[in-house]
């Protein structure tokens, strides 16, 4: 049985990591985003591509909630 | 440089970068050199220039198209550049593109020194700057060089030109440093030091160009020094005040020790053409600026890159066009063209 102090702190953990990964790719889009769309509206055909860059810090908050998912289900 | 810092440039540059990769690749230029005008315009009027050439072909036709199109395209772009950008960028762009102003003023004024009709000076005049189409044009209209000047009374530029007295390189010369100088404060003021590099950097290359002229009409010393500008990043006034002092021979020498002799020191043995040195220079400033905006590149300095890239694409294209119109050898419009 988990202390349920130990549990509302697992939880706190899991939203911090999930928040902050959150926060982080969106501090990296910010200039990549704002590129992206500077070149999209010079030449349409860099849609497909601004988008991947755009997204690519996207995966940091993918880690953030492959950790909140471990600390709520396996720890 | 933080997050933010790169966010703010982020928008322009990328922007920036997309308009200078649709500028005209130099090696178009030799084969724009085997074509004839008619050619030349229709595939100028098939590119980037489309709009422009569609627009004032009612009005204009053959080598006038060409000028009025070119000339309008180069301010509407640069116009562009100052509507799309925010903040710093945009106070720093509108400050550079205040060039536009000194060039249009000195080409009404020299204008109507030497009679030219008021057509021919607006197919000159390039609306960049803060002063727009529709100013010029009035200022065009007015009869007198006086009343140009005292139109202007309200205007930044006005204090160089109202000590008038009938010497029109006078006025040129002050306008010129004005706008070193302001650009300069402006630059301090910001704290953008890409920026006042850039600025010293095309002092510098502006200064060696008058020096080269200069010495080859024999000027004197101090009617060298009045004409330099002063304010450049290796050219400081001491260094000015030596080479001012030095004879052609002596001043080629003396500018071993700077790094500007790279780009003419493949020509050391014959620099008594102007023509060739002064385009060794253009394309010395060119390669600068796209190397350090390459070094720099969350910064002003590839916007500053597209504008000499953009207005070196026009020079070209007009030279090309107005020799093939004067008949010149096509080694001679070569040797003009920065590439």
């Amino acid at each position: 049985m988990v202390d349920p102090t130990q549990a509302g702190m697992v939880a706190v953990g899991a939203g911090l990591a999930v928040g902050l990964a959150g926060i982080g790719a969106g501090l990296g889009e910010q200039a990549i985003g704002a590129a992206a769309v500077g070149a999209m509206a010079e030449d349409e055909k860099f849609f497909g591509k601004g988008l991947l860059m755009t997204v690519i810090p996207e995966s940091i908050v993918i880690f953030g909630l492959v950790v909140a998912l471990i600390l709520l289900f396996v720890f | 440089m933080g997050a933010s810092d790169g966010a703010k440039y982020a928008y322009i540059v990328a922007r920036v970068r997309a308009m200078k990769g649709k500028l005209i690749p130099k090696d178009m230029y030799p084969k724009f050199l085997n074509m004839e005008i008619p050619e030349i315009t229709r595939f100028i009027g098939e590119s980037e220039y489309k709009k422009d050439v569609d627009e004032l072909g009612k009005k204009y036709r053959g080598t006038d198209l060409f000028e009025h199109a070119l000339n309008q395209n180069l301010a509407l772009t640069y116009r562009k550049l100052i509507e799309v950008s925010q903040n710093e960028a945009n106070f720093l762009i509108t400050e550079y593109l205040r060039s536009f102003d000194i060039w249009n003023i000195k080409t009404i004024l020299r204008g109507k020194i030497s009679g030219a009709s008021e057509e021919e000076i607006l197919e000159d005049v390039v609306s960049a700057g803060q002063l727009r189409y529709r100013d010029l044009t009035e200022l065009v209209k007015i009869g007198t060089v006086e009343g140009i000047i005292g139109a202007l009374s309200g205007t930044p530029y006005y204090p160089a030109l109202e000590g008038y007295k009938g010497d029109l390189a006078e006025i040129e010369n002050a306008l010129d440093k004005r706008y070193y100088a302001k650009r300069i404060e402006a630059a301090t003021k910001t704290g953008n030091r890409l920026f006042l590099k850039f600025l010293r950097t095309e002092i510098d290359l502006k200064n060696l160009k008058m020096l080269f002229r200069m010495k080859r009409a024999g000027m004197e010393r101090e009617d060298t020094l009045k004409n330099l500008i002063p304010g450049g990043m290796e050219l400081k006034e001491s260094d000015l005040g030596r080479l001012a002092s030095m004879s052609f021979s002596e001043f080629v020498r003396a500018l071993e020790e700077y790094s500007y002799w790279k780009a003419i020191s493949d020509i050391s043995g014959e620099l008594t053409s102007l023509i060739h040195i002064e385009t060794r220079l253009d394309k010395y400033g060119l390669m600068y600026a796209s190397q350090i905006s390459y070094y720099y590149p969350l910064s002003i300095l590839p916007v500053l890159d597209y504008i000499v890239s953009k207005k070196i694409e026009v020079d070209n294209l007009r030279i090309i066009v107005r020799g093939k119109e004067t008949k010149l050898p096509e080694d001679v419009i070569k040797a003009h063209l920065v590439m």
